[in-house]
């Protein structure tokens, strides 16, 4: 045996051994051995859910390009992206709530939807329909109560707040607490806490619906997997139906990341399911209380105005 | 011989007997309070010693009534100061529209632990969360933390630390809009809040709180009450996202008049 070939056969040895070393990444671990997913974490992020059109069938940037994009992202304050019509109060960089402002992953994806063609895919006919139906129904008719704004609006549940979690415009702020069985997930917009058992129980009876659905978990060798079902047909995201079917794997990757992925299947909606993924940095804190309701003028505000119109318009058309 | 051996044994039963209960240890060697866990009484409705009443509304009949309760204040006397006693007075005769649960606020500490709704504890070493089932109500516990409280809230700031078997946290930056209960006591921004969780059994706490709020009250009182677990296999927090339920309520006469 010549010097090289034992080199060759100590280097194969050591292979053989690394990838058992490779499982197990130098991560914070809990003590039951799983990983540690808890700190505070932001999913702020520089590209959009659906894959931008300059950039069709291009999954990746350079980094080169990533870089750039990531310059001109940052450079738009939320007083730009929202123009002269949004309120002094969606001005965030007095805040210091704007993206150049919080921390934010670098990635090289275009989009955060994963594949080729990086969008949500098309509605099937019958959500078309659906759809049109609840357009049709809500025309003309978008300040008359409550129940006709968004569910943001009305402090019912944050649109990003999900399952599934997206980046918000600003305050995409999450904090995950663990226990032996449990994996707590807590959003500040609008405020929950999503307990998600890893114990193998079974999900709620169907007769139970939620607005965040039923979440069960379990671990996949390193990668928290969850299951949610339960859902009900007033949450909709993104026009999907009681049905939803969400698959969300958290990854850890190193101390200051999460690679957070789910995919979203709901036949009667979407002609196949769709994933989308987001890297989660660790941010310090703290999470604050997000009093939605408590401090919620805005509807009052808004339908009040609607009715004060409303009263202009007949008294004018009497005049006339 | 067999008498001392009797007597020795004796001795033994009884020391196990004043021994404190011990709870199971978490990796960190902490008392486990991990679960699911709610109290049975109706110290919601009135803090203090109360008989059954009637309810807001005759159509309700049975269903909306008072039910009594033994109450949780030690010693069954708040120590208002004057003024605030007749601010109380005031609060329960407006107790059916100046109550925040009416409205599905957030119901602050300590009366998110005794609303008729069920709490989960979640235990790491550093921070321990309590989700609260009534309006997902929820707050951190920061453990051996010295930050003070950012900003008044709600559900306020809890730094927690251990002392033996009992899980001792002090409450601060809570702001003035809650009540302890819908009988209208009350209390002011200067509420201090320092409560004890401490294991009796596998499956029962006791639970303390102090309260401290020199602008509404004489001195420090406390109030005392038992936790018990949900042992149901399949036990789980559920949604109780009331903002729905209180629209009609809060914004019904901003509708728009249909039929007209």
């Amino acid at each position: 045996m010549n010097d090289r070939r034992i080199l060759i056969a100590a280097a194969a040895a050591l292979l053989m051994t690394l990838p058992a070393v490779c499982q197990k990444p130098a991560i914070p671990r809990t003590p039951d051995g799983h990983p540690d997913l808890q700190g505070i974490w932001t999913s702020a992020s520089v590209v959009p859910l659906e894959r931008p059109a300059s950039v069709t069938g291009k999954e990746f940037y350079t980094p080169q390009e990533a870089a750039d994009n990531a310059k001109r992202v940052l450079g738009i304050t939320s007083w730009e992206r929202l123009g002269g019509q949004a309120p002094e109060h969606y001005n965030m960089s007095q805040y210091g709530l704007d993206l150049s402002q919080v921390k934010v992953a670098s990635t090289l994806r275009t989009s955060l939807i994963i594949g080729p063609e990086g969008r949500v895919p098309p509605y099937t006919p019958e959500a078309q329909k659906r759809n049109a139906a609840r357009n049709a129904a809500n025309r003309g008719h978008q300040f008359d109560g409550p129940e006709n704004r968004p569910l943001q609006e009305r402090c019912l549940i944050y649109s990003s707040e999900g399952p599934p979690m997206l980046p918000s415009a600003y305050n995409s702020n999450l904090q995950i607490v663990q226990d032996a069985g449990h994996v707590a997930i807590l959003q500040e917009m609008i405020h929950s806490a999503r307990i998600v058992p890893t114990d193998g129980s079974p999900h709620l009876s169907p007769r139970i619906r939620q607005w965040m659905g039923d979440s069960r978990g379990r671990w996949d060798g390193d990668t928290l997997v969850v299951d949610t079902t339960n859902f009900t047909d007033k949450t909709a995201f993104r026009n999907s139906t009681a049905d939803l079917h969400l698959v969300e794997r958290f990854t850890r990757v190193d101390a200051d990341t999460i690679i957070y992925e789910f995919t979203a299947e709901d036949p009667a909606t979407w002609a196949r399911p769709w994933t989308a993924q987001i890297p989660l940095v660790r941010i310090e804190g703290p999470l604050f209380e997000f009093a939605c309701h408590e401090g919620n003028l805005g509807i009052a505000n808004t339908l009040s105005g609607a009715r004060a119109a409303e009263k202009k318009a007949a008294e004018e058309a009497t005049k006339k | 011989m067999v008498s001392r051996l009797f007597a020795a044994a004796l001795l033994t039963a009884m020391a196990a007997a004043q021994t404190p209960y011990k709870a199971p240890r978490t990796a960190d060697g902490k008392p486990d309070l991990n679960g699911i866990w709610q109290a049975l009484n109706t110290a919601n409705w009135d803090i203090q010693g109360h008989a059954a009443a009637p309810g807001a509304m005759p159509q309700l009949g049975a269903i909306g009534a008072i039910p009594a309760g033994l109450g949780v204040v030690v010693g069954d006397e708040i120590p208002y100061l004057p003024e605030a006693a007749t601010k109380q007075k005031q609060n329960l005769a407006n107790r059916w529209t100046a109550d925040p649960e009416i409205k599905c606020y957030l119901p602050g500490v300590p009366r998110a632990t005794y609303m008729p709704f069920p709490f989960q504890i979640v235990q790491s070493a550093k921070t321990i969360l309590f989700s609260y089932e009534y309006a997902s109500a929820m707050r951190t516990i920061n453990i051996d933390s010295k930050k003070e409280a950012p900003i008044d809230s709600w559900m306020g700031w809890s730094n927690g630390h251990w002392e033996g078997e009992t899980l001792v946290v002090d409450v601060t930056g809570l702001n003035d809009q809650t009540w302890f209960d819908r009988a209208g006591n009350f209390h002011s921004d200067a509420l201090h809040v320092i409560e004890r969780y401490t294991p009796r059994s596998p499956d029962t706490m006791s639970y303390e709180a102090t309260i401290e709020d020199p602008k509404v009250f004489s001195r420090p009182w406390k109030m005392s009450m038992i936790l018990y677990r949900h042992l149901e296999p399949n036990a789980r927090l559920l949604e109780f996202k009331c903002v729905e339920f209180v629209e009609e309520l809060m914004y019904g006469p901003l509708r728009k008049k249909t039929g007209k």
